[in-house]
């Protein structure tokens, strides 16, 4: 089942496009890790889900429906959108029961989630006392309130330390095997690799791709990029090695974890000609950086023109 | 509607911010009194105690805390951009009509809650005053009574009006310091020297509620709903137009 749709959204600020066109869906039950460099319009996205920035153009609903006309929107959807949204005078416990009022939650929910984050010891401290990583607690700690069954994270990690890092990919495991979603955007993917289920990857504005990240790094996997009048034919070479190959194109293919000289004996036993032979050992944080680098030369390009 | 007031509330008792604004307010009401009484019937005083215009005049301490009231109203509402909360409150309540109803509701009540115990205030130091000098007062006469009712209902409303300016100017500090410069600079000088506009002013309106006699300003019932108007207006309008901008 979906649970957050996106559809063609866009948000123009002047003349800058800071969301074009953007379309993406997150499964229900799965944590999605929206990924994009500094500027790619993440925030922006998430704030018109949310209602808080109308956009431009496009639509987006939260379990079928848009923000605003959810009923009761603080216990169907958590945010953790900025760690500065707090009056820094109030303290921390006060903070959480204000929201529970608001939303018409008992007050002892504001206790639960401090203990939840690890903020008990310190809810009567007022925030402006707090470091980055105790405010992103808090902020957590709120969107945590009404039990929601989708989150939505806008760089969560941010000041978080080490530990703190794996306590939070934990918790959201731990709320994603609920049956709840996640959507929690990060400009670094390896801070969420190992958390997600699926990647939404954006670039000026703009949507890369939408996969798995099984699919994801599958298309990363080391290998030969080969350049071959031949591809079919050194296709049928390499799987009678064992070695598996995809055909890119009537002139191109990948060969997947194997080596040059495995590929080169191969093609010279089947006769095949090479014109072309390159070894790949990208990473999922190189693709990643590859496919957001590459997207955001072509949007240049593409407005010079 | 009820919950977002009582989160209201809520939010006005956790920072300390109202209760300096409140001690303020206050602490003017017995200033104000107290010289009101020691100056009447003298040169660059108010009229002399014995005529009805002096006991007048002494009443109206009691809403000598309506700018400070202003000021909650403002900090009530442009507050929430101060401090960046507005995400949080407009993710409780995406209808940011509501979530300004539910301001101008809570701060009415601060205001009328702050102008009752400043009516106290200012019976508490005149009565026994007026009493050591023989002055006999009724405070369910026109003179005391409606004063304060009217004083009352000026605070009320102007703590609601600061929602609606802070609604407007959704920047606090310009907010405060606009408000504060209007009421204290452009509406005094109206007042005093274009009496014409001066009394269609908000602070006209609050004049004409809070006792002034002269005739130089409106009826007491017309200085009630200028200043309802004003405040529902500024509120209507910040809500139309400054209100619904994105939330960054």
């Amino acid at each position: 089942m979906t649970s957050i749709q996106i559809h063609g959204l866009t948000k123009r600020f002047g003349d800058v496009v800071a969301v074009d066109n953007l379309s993406f869906e997150v499964a229900q039950g799965s944590i999605t890790g929206f990924l994009g460099p500094n500027g790619a319009g993440k925030t922006t996205t998430l704030r018109m889900l949310l209602g808080l920035i109308e956009p431009t153009a496009g639509s987006s609903t939260i379990a079928g429906k848009p923000y605003q006309e959810l009923v009761d929107p603080f216990r169907r959807v958590g945010a953790v959108l900025e760690s500065t949204s707090f009056h820094p005078g109030r303290r921390a416990r006060d903070h959480l029961r204000v929201l529970c009022v608001a939303a018409g939650l008992p007050v002892a929910r504001a206790d639960e989630v401090l203990d939840e984050v690890g903020l008990a010891d310190v809810g009567d401290r007022r925030v402006k006392g707090f470091s980055l990583g105790m405010r992103q607690r808090l902020g957590l700690a709120a969107a945590l309130l009404g039990e929601p069954e989708v989150l939505i994270l806008d760089e969560p990690a941010n000041g978080l330390d080490p530990e703190g890092v794996h306590w939070l990919r934990k918790l959201l495991r731990h709320y994603a095997g609920e049956g709840r979603s996640v959507l929690v955007s990060s400009h670094l993917l390896a801070e969420i690799a190992q958390t997600v289920d699926d990647v939404v990857i954006v670039a000026k504005g703009r949507l890369v791709t939408q996969s798995s990240l099984a699919d994801l790094a599958d298309r990363t996997k080391p290998g030969v990029w080969v350049r071959t009048p031949q591809s079919q034919e050194l296709c049928k070479a390499l799987a009678s090695k064992g070695i598996a190959a995809e055909v890119q194109s009537a002139e191109t293919l990948v060969a997947l974890e194997t080596t040059t000289e495995a590929v080169g004996i191969t093609a010279a036993g089947a006769g095949v000609v090479i014109f072309e032979m390159t070894a790949r050992h990208f990473d999922l944080e190189e693709f990643f950086l590859d496919l957001t680098t590459s997207t955001t030369n072509l949007s240049t390009e593409g407005a010079s023109q | 509607m009820k919950n977002l007031i009582h989160a209201e509330l809520l939010k006005l008792r956790t920072t300390r911010m109202i209760y300096g604004l409140a001690l303020a307010a206050l602490a003017l009401v017995p200033i104000s009194a107290i010289s009101a009484i020691a100056a009447a019937g003298r040169s660059g005083g108010g009229p002399a105690l014995s005529t009805t215009e002096g006991i007048r005049n002494v009443m109206t301490a009691s809403s000598s805390g309506a700018l400070s009231v202003l000021v909650i109203g403002i900090l009530i509402m442009a507050g929430e951009f101060r401090h960046n909360t507005a995400t949080s409150t407009f993710l409780i309540s995406p209808n940011r009509g509501r979530v300004v109803g539910a301001k101008l509701a809570t701060s009415a009540l601060v205001g009328a809650a702050l102008a009752l115990i400043s009516s106290v205030l200012t019976l508490a130091v005149a009565l026994p005053w007026l009493a050591t000098k023989h002055i006999r007062v009724d405070i369910f006469s026109h003179n005391v009574g409606l004063v304060l009712l009217g004083g009352i209902a000026a605070m009320t409303i102007y703590a609601a009006v600061g929602v609606g300016v802070g609604s407007l100017i959704r920047n606090q500090t310009a907010a405060v310091v606009i408000a504060l410069g209007w009421s204290l600079v452009v509406e005094s000088l109206l007042v005093s020297f274009v009496h014409e506009i001066g009394k269609w002013t908000p602070g006209g309106a609050a004049a004409a509620l809070t006792g002034n006699s002269s005739g130089r300003f409106l009826p007491m019932w017309g200085g009630a709903v200028l200043l309802v108007a004003y405040g529902l207006a500024f509120a209507a309008a910040g809500t139309r137009f400054t209100l619904r901008r994105d939330i960054s």
